[in-house]
């Protein structure tokens, strides 16, 4: 049941729309005299009684509500008549009158229904008279899936909606992008709860909590003026039921965790054989003589990953008075990582509560207060340096407890023994945030409301890291060899937003449906951090790990801080109109004033326009059994991107500016140009259209929703855009400015699809398939070619690109053209030197793409790019008697990923594939020789790019409800038990940990470090209300 | 009707706040509107310009790695990839290296020049000293780009602007010099004899480098006057030369801001740093890198065995002078001696182990801050007395001004190395200034350019090509962010 904030008041506007609804649906008046008749309605899933449902006569005008529990009464009913009973969110049903006076009449929830009525920003809409592009999310659907993070549960579910996960850590963090990459900065959706700005990450939200999502993707979303070029994700908490007894739910699961996949790797005899090999082509001797004995070696990777727990619990109370709602809820949330066990942990305690009461019959008052506290323990879990690239470069000949390589083969500065690495992490952080909103409804006179809303958040983040003495062998770069250190810092963020609306409602004439919104909007965000790093931990443990025993003085004594305060000022105003329950249209017009724009352009308007026509409303229309409701809709609008840093039009001196006296060693400290400013600085703008139809047939059991777009943002802020190195943007503390120099194009076709039936009398059934395809096309860079970002390798050129008339971010480096077999290949190619060598047969040959003889940079050219041609989601839902089987899946194709984990150095361990290199004439066309001396094959080439199309079985769950009369004696209302599995398969042809792990960066992304793999989780957990 | 103005006047009396509210300035920050303000702000300033002294390292080891002086070395043969074409003379506009000197040098102009711009903010006592200390970093940094890429773009009057990019053109390499000189005398018009501060430029390392200048453009009767006025204001020495001093501590922490030294850069470990931003090391990044490999030992520290000492060099050094081994470390002797161990990183013939370290700037043992190979504190003598009696003699030779003047400071420098004295002259002196410039100052950064100028490069730099080779390739980047404004130097 949908059950908003501000249900009780919008309660009747709602049935107003139903009524409407219903009433088209009874084209004809047919008026008896009868007798009386009573009856109770109710749920039909669990027979909890619907009060204030629409009961009618069909053929006839006359109705009535049902009372709190659920009774009604009818007058004058005539012999043989129908009577219609609808609720919103429950499939209407129709049931004869028989000679029976008393009716128990079971309603089924609707699960397309559910979102009937859809929350847009600052007021709600009818899902019918919507004209834009909107996606809902249930709570069903959140709490089947069940993730730790609520973002996930996005993953696969709704069209357009592409999210990907920062690695399997425990608390990481999801990416989400609505409509595909629009901008090279920060792509971030703006997240709204329950009316107010929420600047936390996803994660830190109790799923549970969790009403419903709306996601506006289209010029819907231009009420949010400069922050919604992203696209705007709507959540809206549970809350209380009027009239409603306090009803408990309580709900556990406890999960293993484990690695979805470990990497083929070297054994420490084929690697000590290979290893062999490459030296000798060098002309070198082996460095390892030994070779009996050697076994299987280490197996680095399964003494990482290990099988890890997670476990949940919530519980919530909620219900209601004749003028009143509350809710209630805790949980707690514990999750290991499969790296590390407790070094890697996350930690998630909630509560909130939720008050909502008519304080006079015209005013009503609504508060929601939530608090989370996280605790996260993590290891370097990507990059260079991390516990899984020093797993899988780590030797497999170096015995486990090997903790100082001093002796050991040389494996670079960078590779060392990871599971010293994971012992010698030593880091806590801890966040804990209040959010919340004070909202007040007035209603001042007939059709007139004014809303006032504050809303908060306030966090106080704590971090404390440990870096212990420790010797990882000689010339390590994780070498503590002289002191310890450890690092405070306490980060204080705060915002508010505070929101005054004014709405006017009216139907006149009947055919004059209109919605007028105007107000405004104060948002401040206002923060500090404050660091302390000390040397001089007693007894080099972390148990010590603090600034009041530390014993550092001078410069091993450091403090440190920062403070921002950002602001915007927004007014706005909506019509929605709607003209014969047919002909919709909404314009909206947004003001936005913001800190983060220099002076020369404060002030930004962002207008927005959308139209819709319900054709089957119309008298022409033909009447078909079949198609129950087709609707046409189209949105145009202007919106803006304000994420980026602030004060980008002011020059600040936050350079580094630091000299040396000559007279005693000492540190000197002056003042320098921080990062060029930008004066001219503004938001980005996106503009959107949007093309869309909603059909529903075959009585509402097919729903259908298709989307065409056209998004092109404008004014592409480029921050650190790469300038000539004469501008000085090299000196420490220095960096480039952001300019608004570019522009994106995404379009794409999306669509929703969903299908419910009860197929027999135990045997329920829904489907779900969504499907998106995105075209990304960069049709503007000013003043420049190119923009350059990403990491591959050490010391080369950067891997990914944005370009014009190419997607953003593609990645841009040598075709490979097979495996130079013998010499004269090599004699008849051009020469590959300019790449840093000459070429010798068994090495990878590079196309010529400039034909001028030589392979050098000239010869880059477009490798593949990671966005996805198209994205798809397919869930399925069976109920039969008391069980209950869900299944979640979802695809990617056409995106490509970047193998780069692998370390370019002579001694690492390998990934088995190089067992096929070239060995000889004709021996292999794909691996290159393996040798020590130096190549060209290992610069940015399509030999390192892969398919990383994948379609992954998300989650698998089974469950079961106890009968009522079965569990009643124990005190229960409902008692679900079930086992569920996520992450359950992935079929890819991708080589790597994970294909669905990603940085998100736009320039730059698709690029594997060794990316932390999502673990699966085979989950057992219970549901009970009481 | 009566609803809509109550409707109105809510709206009205609801959304009446100002644009006041988003004028708000950054909490606790300084910007650059408000600065030059103050005789301190120009002090302050100033150490943001010599900041960027610290990461002309790269200029040091780079330079020593593209002469006959050295290997690349490290870990492999593909380890810091850039070092190791230079080292090949195999080296292209795409390395990251050659553009990391670009931007560090660059840098150094851009923070000189922002002192210069604002000279005629306010007026106080001292000013013309701080302008002229920026004019001379604004030189130092020039001539060092000078000295890599030849024709460079130029802007005496202040900061370099985006957009400069697409319209200041390289200036030609007559041009940078006439600039140069330009600024150094003014600079030396301004500046006291001695320095402010130990380390901080004075007139002397102006006329030092204005000295160097004129030789490199070989106007010798100018480079002498400028060379000979720092040798005759007695204010510099031969370290060793002078009471307790022992020349084997020439590159010891004891021998640091010496009467030796006319200009040094000063480094110091006591502020940690990391690898993504080495140019922020306040550590002699050049000291880490040339370290020996996985060193356990007496005296030194480790590092990552890069700029490897050769054996011809080490070999072109005579038995009894003691210069060879004050400047390289023969490490197998070494561990035979003190039971020392190391390990060796790159074996290639070509850029590989040598068995030598660069001694003068090898990591000793001191308590620097992590990463402990970036923030070693070994100053780099970038203009040391005995280069300015070897360059003075040069000039006095070449310009054919005074070989027995000429002759006697090369006689002091050998002198002091436990050498005779020479009876050279003419030509036959001229050559051997080449040799003893090698002997004196290997390991420091100097013999290429050295090479270059002397129009020899190619018989002892195998790889080297005429006149491809005398400078080194404009970034690849750059050559795009100029769209079309800047052209590749020739041969690349």
């Amino acid at each position: 049941m949908k059950r908003g904030s501000n249900f009780g008041k919008n309660r009747l506007v709602m049935l107003r729309y139903l009524l409407f609804f219903i009433l088209w649906l009874v084209p004809m008046l047919i008026y008896a005299q009868g007798r009386e008749i009573s009856g109770v309605i109710l749920d039909g899933s669990n027979e909890d009684p619907l009060s204030f449902a629409n009961v009618l006569i069909k053929g006839s005008q006359t109705g009535t509500m049902t009372d709190l529990d659920g009774n009604f009464t009818f007058q004058n009913v005539p012999e043989d008549a129908v009577i219609v009973v609808s609720y919103i969110g429950y499939i209407t049903k129709e049931v004869q009158v028989t000679d029976d006076d008393y009716y128990t009449i079971l309603l089924m929830p609707d699960i397309q229904m559910l979102g009937d009525v859809v929350v847009i920003g600052y007021g709600r809409e009818s899902r019918r008279n919507v004209t834009g592009a909107v996606s809902q999310l249930s709570g069903e659907v959140i709490e089947s899936l069940d993730p730790p993070n609520v973002a996930q549960a996005l993953q696969g579910t709704i069209s357009g909606v592409h999210v990907t996960q920062q690695g399997g850590s425990p608390g990481s963090e999801s990416n989400i992008r609505i409509r595909g990459i629009s901008t090279n900065g920060n792509n971030a959706p703006l997240i709204i709860v329950d009316g107010f700005q929420f600047e936390g990450g996803l994660n830190s939200i109790n799923p549970q909590d969790i009403e419903s999502m709306t996601i506006l993707k289209d010029a819907q979303a231009a009420i949010y003026g400069a922050a919604a070029s992203n696209g705007v994700i709507l959540i809206t908490t549970k809350s209380g039921t009027r009239n409603q007894d306090a009803q408990f739910t309580y709900q556990t699961y406890f999960g293993i965790q484990e690695t979805s996949r470990k990497l083929p790797l070297l054994n420490a005899t084929e690697y000590a054989l290979l290893l062999n090999e490459s030296y000798a082509n060098a002309g070198l001797e082996s460095p390892i003589t030994q070779l009996t004995g050697l076994g299987k070696g280490t197996n680095w990777q399964d003494e990482v990953f290990t099988r890890a727990p997670v476990m949940s619990h919530n519980l919530s109370v909620r219900g209601g008075s004749e003028n009143t709602t509350y809710s209630v809820s805790g949980s707690i949330l514990d999750q290991e990582g499969i790296i590390g066990s407790d070094k890697s942990q996350f930690n998630r305690k909630t509560a909130s509560i939720a008050l909502e009461s008519d304080l006079r019959e015209n005013l009503n008052l609504n508060t929601r207060l939530f608090y989370f506290s996280t605790t996260n323990n993590s290891l370097n879990s990507f990059g260079l340096g991390s516990v899984l690239f020093n797993a899988l470069n780590m030797a497999p000949t170096i015995d486990k407890d090997v903790d100082d390589l001093t002796g050991e083969i040389n494996l670079g500065n960078e590779v060392v023994n990871p599971l010293t690495q994971i012992r010698n992490t030593y880091n806590e952080s801890t966040t804990n945030r209040l959010s919340g909103t004070f909202q007040l409804r007035y209603d001042y006179a007939p059709n007139l409301d004014i809303q006032a809303r504050m809303g908060f958040n306030t966090s106080l983040t704590q971090n404390r890291d440990f870096f212990p003495v420790f010797n990882y062998g000689p010339g390590k770069v994780f070498n503590r060899l002289e002191d310890n250190q450890v690092s405070l810092a306490k980060i204080n963020d705060n915002d508010y937003t505070f929101d005054i609306f004014n709405t006017y409602r009216n139907i006149i004439n009947d055919r004059h449906d209109i919605i007028f919104t105007v107000g405004m909007t104060v948002f401040q965000q206002e923060g500090s951090g404050l660091f302390g790093i000390s040397t001089g931990v007693p007894a080099n443990s972390f148990d010590f790990a603090d600034l009041s025993v530390a014993t550092g003085s001078g410069d091993n004594l450091n403090a440190n801080s920062y403070a921002y305060d950002v602001r915007r000022l927004s007014y706005f105003g909506r019509l929605q109109y709607v003209l014969d329950d047919r002909y919709l249209i909404t314009g909206i017009l947004r003001r936005d004033a913001s800190t983060r724009f220099g002076p020369n352009n404060r002030v930004g308007y962002f207008p927005a326009l959308s139209l819709g026509w319900v054709i089957s409303e119309e008298s022409w229309f033909p009447r078909l059994d079949y198609l129950d409701f087709f609707k046409f809709r189209g949105s145009y609008g202007v919106m803006g991107n304000d994420r980026i840093p602030d004060f980008l039009y002011l020059s600040l001196l936050t350079g580094q500016a630091t000299y040396v006296s000559g007279n005693d060693g000492s540190l000197i400290n002056g003042i320098a140009i921080g990062p060029l400013s930008n004066p001219n600085v503004k938001w980005e703008e996106s503009r959107k259209l949007d093309i869309g139809f909603d059909i529903r047939f075959l009585r509402n059991k097919f729903n259908l929703v298709i989307d065409y777009y056209i998004n092109d943002t404008e004014n592409l802020l480029i921050a650190g855009i790469p300038i000539s190195g004469i501008l000085g943007t090299a000196a420490p503390g220095s960096s480039s400015p952001t300019i608004n120099a570019g522009s994106v194009r995404n379009q794409g076709f999306e669509l929703e699809f969903t299908y419910q039936e009860r197929l027999a009398e135990n045997l329920n059934i829904n489907l779900g398939l969504n499907f998106s395809t995105i075209k990304n096309e960069v049709t503007a860079i000013e003043g420049r070619d190119v923009l350059e970002g990403g990491q591959f390798g050490v010391g080369q050129l950067a891997p990914s690109r944005m370009e014009v008339g190419q997607p953003i971010g593609y990645f841009f480096g040598y075709k490979t053209d097979g495996i130079f077999q013998n010499m004269a290949e090599v004699n008849a190619h051009a020469s590959q030197l300019p790449l840093g060598a000459n070429a010798q047969p068994g090495d990878i040959r590079y196309v010529d793409i400039n034909g001028d003889g030589v392979i050098d940079e000239n010869d880059r050219i477009y490798l593949g790019d990671p966005i996805p041609d198209f994205t798809f989601g397919f869930n399925l839902g069976l109920q039969r008697n008391n069980w209950d089987l869900s299944a979640y899946v979802f695809g990617s194709v056409g995106n490509d990923i970047v193998r780069n984990f692998e370390r370019d150095q002579a001694n690492v361990n390998k990934m088995s594939y190089r067992l096929d290199r070239w060995t000889g004439e004709g021996t292999s066309n794909n691996v290159p020789r393996a040798t020590v001396s130096p190549t060209t094959n290992n610069v940015f080439s399509d030999f390192f790019i892969e398919d990383g199309s994948f379609v992954r079985i998300q989650t698998i769950s089974l469950g079961y409800n106890f009968q009522n009369d079965l569990i009643s004696r124990i005190g229960l209302n409902q008692l679900r038990v079930y086992a569920k599995v996520d992450n359950v398969f992935t079929f890819t042809e991708y080589s790597g940990f994970d294909p669905t792990a990603s940085t998100g960066v736009p320039i730059g992304g698709g690029i594997d470090f060794g990316f932390y793999p999502i673990p699966r989780v085979y989950m057992l957990g219970l549901n009970a209300q009481f | 009707m009566k609803n809509i103005y109550l409707f109105l006047f809510v709206v009205f009396f609801a959304t009446s706040c100002s644009d006041d509210f988003v004028d708000v300035t950054p909490p606790f920050a300084i910007n650059s509107e408000t600065f030059f303000e103050s005789p301190e702000d120009y002090d302050l300033a100033l150490i943001g310009a010599y900041d960027l002294l610290s990461a002309t390292y790269v200029n040091v080891l780079m330079g020593e790695i593209a002469s006959d002086n050295v290997n690349a070395g490290g870990e492999s043969p593909t380890d810091v990839i850039g070092w190791q074409q230079i080292d090949r003379m195999i080296h292209t506009p795409v390395n990251s290296n050659i553009r990391d000197l670009w931007n560090f040098n660059f840098a150094g102009v851009q923070r000189a020049s922002w002192i210069i711009e604002n000279e005629g903010k306010i007026d106080f006592e001292g000013k013309d000293q701080i302008i002229a200390e920026a004019r001379f970093l604004r030189a130092y940094f020039n001539f060092e780009l000078l000295k890599w890429f030849g024709p460079i773009p130029i802007k005496p009057s202040g900061q370099f602007e985006l957009g400069d990019e697409l319209v200041i053109p390289r200036s030609p390499v007559e041009e940078v010099y006439d600039y140069i000189e330009s600024e150094l005398l003014i600079a030396i018009e301004n500046m006291a004899p001695t320095s402010l501060q130990t380390g901080r430029a004075n007139q002397m390392s102006a006329r030092a480098l204005l000295g160097k200048v004129y030789l490199y453009r070989e106007r010798f009767p100018q480079s002498a006057d400028q060379l000979n006025e720092v040798i005759n204001s007695g204010m510099f020495h031969l370290y060793g030369t002078r009471g307790d001093e022992r020349y084997e501590d020439l590159f010891e922490f004891i021998a640091e801001n010496s009467g030796e030294s006319v200009f040094e850069v000063q480094y110091t470990g006591a502020q940690g740093a990391g690898f993504d931003c080495l140019q922020c090391s306040k550590g002699n990044v050049m000291v880490g890198f040339s370290g020996v490999r996985g060193y356990v030992g007496p005296v030194f520290e480790s590092g990552f065995g890069f700029g490897l000492p050769r054996e011809s060099v080490f070999n072109a050094f005579s038995e009894d002078d003691l210069r060879r081994d004050v400047s390289i470390l023969n490490i197998e002797a070494w561990a035979a001696e003190t039971g020392a161990s190391f390990s060796i990183g790159n074996q290639d013939p070509v850029t590989g182990h040598t068995g030598f370290y660069n001694r003068k700037y090898i990591p000793r043992i001191n308590n620097n801050l992590p990463d402990a190979n970036l923030t070693q504190p070994n100053n780099y003598r970038a203009i040391r007395y005995a280069d300015v009696l070897l360059m003075a003699a040069e000039a006095l030779n070449r310009g054919g001004i005074d070989d027995e003047l000429a002759r006697s400071y090369v006689n002091e420098v050998r002198n002091r190395a436990g050498l005779d004295d020479t009876q050279a002259s003419g030509q036959d002196l001229f050559q051997l200034i080449i040799n003893e410039r090698r002997l004196e100052l290997v390991g420091e950064g100097h013999r290429f350019f050295d090479l270059v100028r002397w129009g020899i490069a190619e018989e002892f730099i195998e790889g080297f090509t005429a006149p491809k080779n005398n400078l080194f390739p404009m970034p690849f980047e750059e050559i795009g962010f100029s769209q079309g404004n800047w052209n590749q130097n020739p041969g690349y």
